[in-house]
């Protein structure tokens, strides 16, 4: 029991930094129809900026943060602005093709620059943890854990509340419409896009804190990424930190009763199942 | 060009091809083995992506069940390559028919990314499989050399263009077209779509198993992240649209020019050759969106607008 309860804690701290991870891949692909394959990329570009942040400059992880958003949040705005709006129009497909591109240029890249080599954000209080109803809980899991949800909600508010979230939503939904009331869309996408990168920088940036990193962890963080975003349907931003926390669970669950080398075989064969049985996710209205 | 005269010199070039390993270097030989199954691949994509429509990611799924399927008959219990040809075509059918039926029910994005998550769990499953050597794989018993592997994978390629070409003139080809351009119309029509779906999706896992078996004998060696590696899969739909999907030979000339492509970057500019590969695919689709068949077609007429037209066209 001591045991389980203590599986649970660990999957639901990983299960937010898991909806984070998510968070910006489901953004883009509501608003811009892209199905982003450098998603992952950008994810492990956060990390690298945290890190040389962090041990370049001396910053604290969770200060470097925010830094490491702004950074991604141009480079996707620069992304979409140059290359993706281009094909935008084009048959889903080539724009897919094109992010897996931009994939393969970013990690190469990352290679050369950074080398291949692990790497890991060790702050002095990493080893920190503390005791919660019995069960173990490191200090900067329950940290990246709390930022992930606070960022979740606070993108659910920027939509809902703001004047761009709501251009945004609109975009979504209608873009000649949109672009009637005045929506630029050229600008209104490279924002998007923007935004969606800065989120997969901050997930990026707490990733490299809880794990370790190399230039070549974009390709897997993408297929997770998916397998939440399918989960928990693409509707509301928030519906993904459900199909984050359920699937931080499900592994976790998976690893202590049946082993940790299945737990790939049951997230991604949830994710293939949902996609048959409830193609809108599985809190998404049924079409 | 006439039909008949197209496919003599496409003979010719069959005919040229088949002696090179008489003259050519040994680099020469294992450039063209792997060029030609990654035609192999881009070909069997090409039935499924590029006539019927549905861009699938789980391709490398057959290519690996092939793989295995020799890798195991002939490690685990001694038989022959061709035998374990057959039971990796078998494997990769029946897994085509099994998964096809539920997921060939999706459609674009989805589709994609069903057959992505299956790929991954087929790696994930493989690799606690004792009879594939888990995520240590399998070493196979070393191979007769390089010129039986080349003239292997021409025949290969030459089966699978021949299919297509017989796909791209026949009523189960017209039907994949019909589903490709709006499947509502063509089930109205008399289709039976479901059926035409998971018989080109069946045909594909064929060849693509085949490719898989051939390649695993050749390198001696198969471990689950390089038999369902799923970066495989993107390269075969990269060739094949770079190539001009549902043509007859796009898919071969876009998987031998974008192999050379990567093969004189790697050997000029070694650590900077996959950026460059990357920037290959991405200037490609901005610019030629419907591949290198279509460019030949258009180019004449329109000149550089062309390029331009195409940007027009799909730019916010």
């Amino acid at each position: 029991m001591q045991l389980l309860w203590q599986i649970l804690v660990n999957g639901i701290l990983l299960g937010g930094l898991y909806a984070l991870m998510a968070l910006g891949l489901v953004l883009v692909w509501g608003v811009l129809n892209i199905v982003n394959l450098a998603h992952g990329a950008l994810i492990m570009l956060g990390a690298y900026a945290c890190y040389y942040l962090f041990t370049g400059f001396g910053w604290d992880p969770f200060a470097a943060l925010p830094a490491a958003m702004a950074m991604l949040f141009c480079l996707g705005y620069l992304i979409q602005r140059c290359v993706l709006n281009l094909v935008i129009r084009a048959p889903m497909f080539n724009s897919l093709l094109v992010t897996f591109g931009l994939e393969v240029v970013i990690t190469y890249l990352a290679q050369f620059l950074f080398s291949a080599d692990f790497r890991t954000v060790n702050p002095s209080y990493a080893g920190a943890n503390f005791s919660f109803l019995g069960a173990t809980v490191p200090l900067v899991r329950v940290l990246a854990f709390g930022i992930a949800l606070a960022l979740t909600v606070a993108l659910w508010l920027f939509l809902e509340h703001t004047r761009i979230g709501r251009a945004i939503r609109a975009t979504a939904q209608n873009l000649v419409a949109a672009r009637l009331y005045g929506v630029n869309p050229r600008q209104l996408y490279a924002l998007t896009f923007g935004i969606g990168a800065a989120l997969a920088g901050a997930a990026g940036a707490l990733y490299g804190v809880v794990s370790q990193i190399n230039p070549y962890i974009g390709a897997g963080l993408t297929a997770k990424s998916f397998a939440i975003a399918i989960i928990g349907g693409l509707e509301k931003s928030i519906y993904v930190l459900v199909g984050g926390l359920f699937l931080g669970v499900v592994e976790a669950l998976t690893a202590l009763y049946i082993g940790p080398t299945y737990t790939d075989v049951v997230s991604f064969g949830i994710l293939v199942l949902v996609l048959i049985v409830r193609p809108s996710g599985l809190l998404g209205r049924t079409a | 060009m006439k039909p008949a005269l197209k496919f003599a010199s496409a003979a010719l070039v069959v005919g040229v091809f088949a002696t090179v390993p008489l003259w050519g270097s040994a680099v020469l030989v294992q450039f063209g083995i792997n060029a030609l199954i990654l035609a192999t691949l881009a070909q069997s994509w090409n039935i499924i992506g590029g006539y019927t429509g549905y861009p699938s990611f789980g391709n490398s799924v057959f290519y690996g069940l092939g793989g295995y399927g020799v890798a195991i008959a002939m490690v685990q219990y001694h038989l022959s390559f061709a035998l374990g040809l057959i039971l990796g075509a078998t494997l990769a059918v029946l897994f085509a028919f099994l998964i096809g039926l539920p997921v060939l029910r999706l459609r674009g994005h989805y589709f994609a990314i069903a057959t992505l998550g299956l790929a991954e769990v087929m790696t994930a499953i493989v690799s606690n499989l004792e009879i594939a050597g888990r995520n240590i794989g399998l070493i196979l018993p070393l191979a007769k050399g390089d010129a039986l592997f080349f003239e292997l994978s021409l025949a290969l390629v030459v089966v699978t263009t021949l299919t297509v070409a017989w796909i791209s003139r026949s009523r189960f080809g017209f039907g994949l077209i019909a589903i490709r351009e709006n499947e509502e119309a063509a089930a109205v029509m008399g289709v039976n779509t479901t059926l035409y779906k998971v018989l080109a999706f069946a045909l594909c896992s064929v060849f693509s198993a085949v490719a898989g078996g051939i390649h695993a004998y050749w390198i001696t060696y198969l471990d689950p992240g390089s038999a369902f590696d799923v970066a495989l899969n993107v390269q075969m739909i990269i060739m094949a649209v770079f190539g001009g999907p549902g043509t007859i030979f796009g898919p071969i000339l876009g998987a031998f020019a974008l192999s050379a492509i990567s093969e004189i970057l790697a050997s000029k500019i070694t650590s900077l050759a996959s950026i460059f590969f990357g920037v290959v695919i991405v200037v490609a689709i901005v610019f030629m969106p419907r591949g290198f068949a279509d460019l030949i077609q258009n180019f004449r007429r329109l000149g550089w607008r062309y390029f331009q037209e195409n940007l027009k066209a799909h730019r916010v």
